[in-house]
């Protein structure tokens, strides 16, 4: 199976689309997009458009009508199933945890079906429900019911991560909690696919969340048609039509921002002692940097590197809507 | 005879049928509920299986039991067999509809993310669904245990075993000396005996339902 590249896989769709018995029209028609392997990319569209679709059938929950669906250039039609999902892991927002079954049991199911010696489960358990942060003596052996509903979405995290597939299909796996929840577990989320580099398909209808979690973001319109696929920086600098642009909403420039930070602004001047600016730490973004000047009232503040001015966090992210080589660099970054 | 000397001097024979009473309707409900829960899980991906076992248990219901059982006596006899017969017949509505809608209503985003990690359709039915179904098939059981102990009183009018002797004599010699005593003593044992069943079921509930199904929130 495809999971032995240690340089992660691509998945490729080709003409795929998906006909519903009964409707007049295809849900997903002739969808072709490349996802390149280690990289996060979301889906994003509106209510209906096809996304979850999409993502069903390269797990094969939903069977193509026709098109082509490879995974590390294996073609996904010719194998089973049920062997097949098994080296996809799968997130979804109901979690659909097994109520009868404890939180340890729930993440070692995939491992055991594929015949995982007893000992490395155990270890894997351990050390996935700490990877999302549930302490493993206090969560391992309680059930479901005893879970919050964002510590239910962990766990199903951790489900999906368990044997370790090279593929995860996430379908709004972060949908069911609260904003201040969603956030801590984007961002939590964001820091663990830094170090797992899995080839990963996010579905959402939050753009926020795809610009916050993409490597690439495919914007979707009807029938899973792809109005823009590229990185959050260039779709926000250049949306490609009226449509992509009425995704992102009216407040591009600032989401730009939040996506670089400090140290992707060449600072101006020496690093500055204790000169009475307001001070941001290493890592900051460009939003939270302009936040804290018009918080200050100043036009400028002390980075660990230099002084960050409103004229250079201006050029950053360009009025021109051209790309900057600091877009590149922050793409390439993450 | 006040009753109390009654079912001293009598305590034989009332124990007796009391204890052919609980053993003939456990049989029954044994072979019901294994068959029944089978036919469940079976019509559960066949529909068709579903719509005829469904239609086929409901039909038998209808049945008066005192025309089933003296409509068996050509096939089985009289005593054990049409007893035996009658109330497994009767046993199975509540069962199979309970199965069926037990494994109906399990989640569809729990199967969904079974289905999801590759556990095969099979494997979701017995692993997920079953287990999850569990508490109410099992309500179906001790719904059809607690009519087949009434309905099981009718069966002596085919020499059946149990307290519906008891009952009938009683009835049949009425104004007679014992007759009240004999048909008290009957339904009593009957009451008693439901209740004992019931208190089983509570002991089978608590012992067989996941606990991850019994934990409080
Ligand atoms: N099993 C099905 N049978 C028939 N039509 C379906 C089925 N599943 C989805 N559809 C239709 O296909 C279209 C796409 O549905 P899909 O669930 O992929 O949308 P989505 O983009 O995931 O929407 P949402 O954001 O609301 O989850 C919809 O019009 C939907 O009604
Ligand atoms: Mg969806």
């Amino acid at each position: 199976m495809f999971d032995r590249d240690p340089a992660g896989v691509r998945i490729e769709l080709r003409g795929l689309t998906k006909h519903y018995p009964g409707q007049p029209a295809p849900a997903v028609d002739n969808v072709n997009l490349d996802i390149p392997a280690g990289e996060l990319v979301v889906f994003v569209g509106p209510s209906g458009c096809g996304k979850t679709t999409t993502m069903k059938m390269i797990n094969r929950l939903v069977e193509p009508t026709s098109g082509e669906i490879r995974i590390g250039g294996e073609d996904v039609l010719n194998l089973h199933p049920d062997e097949l999902r098994r080296h996809i892991g799968y997130a979804i927002q109901q979690v659909g945890l097994f109520p009868h079954l404890t939180v340890g049991e729930n993440v070692a199911l995939v491992p055991k079906l594929l015949g995982w010696p007893a000992a490395k489960v155990a270890d894997r358990v351990e050390e996935l429900l700490s990877l999302v942060n549930l302490e493993p003596g206090a969560y391992h052996d309680r059930y479901p019911r005893q879970l919050s509903g964002g510590q239910q979405q962990r766990v199903g995290v951790a489900r999906a991560l368990a044997a370790d597939p090279p593929v995860m299909l996430m379908d709004e796996p972060f949908g069911a909690t609260d904003p201040i929840t969603r956030e801590h577990l984007q961002s939590e989320f964001a820091k663990l696919q830094k170090k797992l580099r899995k080839t990963i398909i996010f579905v959402t209808h939050d753009f926020e969340e795809a610009i916050t979690l993409g490597d690439r973001i495919a914007v979707l319109r009807e029938r899973s048609h792809i109005a823009q696929y590229d990185t959050p920086a260039n779709i926000l600098a250049a949306p490609a039509d009226d449509y992509v642009a009425g995704f992102i909403g009216q407040d591009a420039t600032l989401k730009r921002l939040a996506l670089l930070t400090v140290d992707d602004v060449p600072a101006v001047g020496p690093v500055p002692s204790s000169n009475g600016l307001p001070r941001v730490d290493a890592g900051t973004s460009l939003r939270e940097a302009l936040d804290t000047m018009v918080a200050h009232g100043s036009d400028r503040c002390a980075t660990p590197s230099g002084v960050l001015t409103y004229t250079a966090l201006c050029e950053a992210v360009g009025t021109d809507g051209a790309k900057t080589g600091h877009e590149e660099v922050a793409a390439g970054d993450r | 005879m006040t009753f109390g000397e009654y079912v001293v001097s009598r305590w034989g024979t009332l124990s007796l049928a009391a204890a052919e009473h609980a053993l003939v309707v456990a049989i029954a409900i044994g072979i019901a509920t294994v068959v029944g829960v089978g036919i469940g899980l079976l019509g559960f991906q066949a529909p068709k299986v579903r719509g005829a076992s469904l239609a086929l248990s409901a039909g038998i219901l209808t049945i008066p039991s005192l025309a089933l059982l003296t409509l068996l006596i050509p096939i089985t006899g009289l005593g054990w067999g049409p007893t035996l017969v009658a109330l497994t017949g009767y046993a199975f509505l509540p069962i199979i509809r309970n199965t069926v809608t037990g494994l109906d209503g399990v989640d569809a985003a729990t199967v969904e993310a079974g289905r999801g990690m590759g556990l095969s359709a099979a494997r979701v039915l017995l692993k997920v669904r079953l287990p999850l179904a569990w508490p109410l098939i099992l309500t179906g059981v001790r719904v059809s245990a607690q009519m087949l102990i009434g309905i099981a009183a009718i069966a002596a009018y085919v020499d059946g075993p149990g307290l519906g002797t008891q009952i009938f004599e009683g009835l049949a010699r009425l104004g007679s000396v014992n007759s009240l005593n004999a048909t008290l003593a009957g339904t009593l044992g009957i009451v008693v005996i439901a209740v004992l069943f019931d208190a089983f079921f509570f002991a089978v509930r608590q012992l067989t339902t996941p606990r991850g199904l019994r934990v409080r929130p």
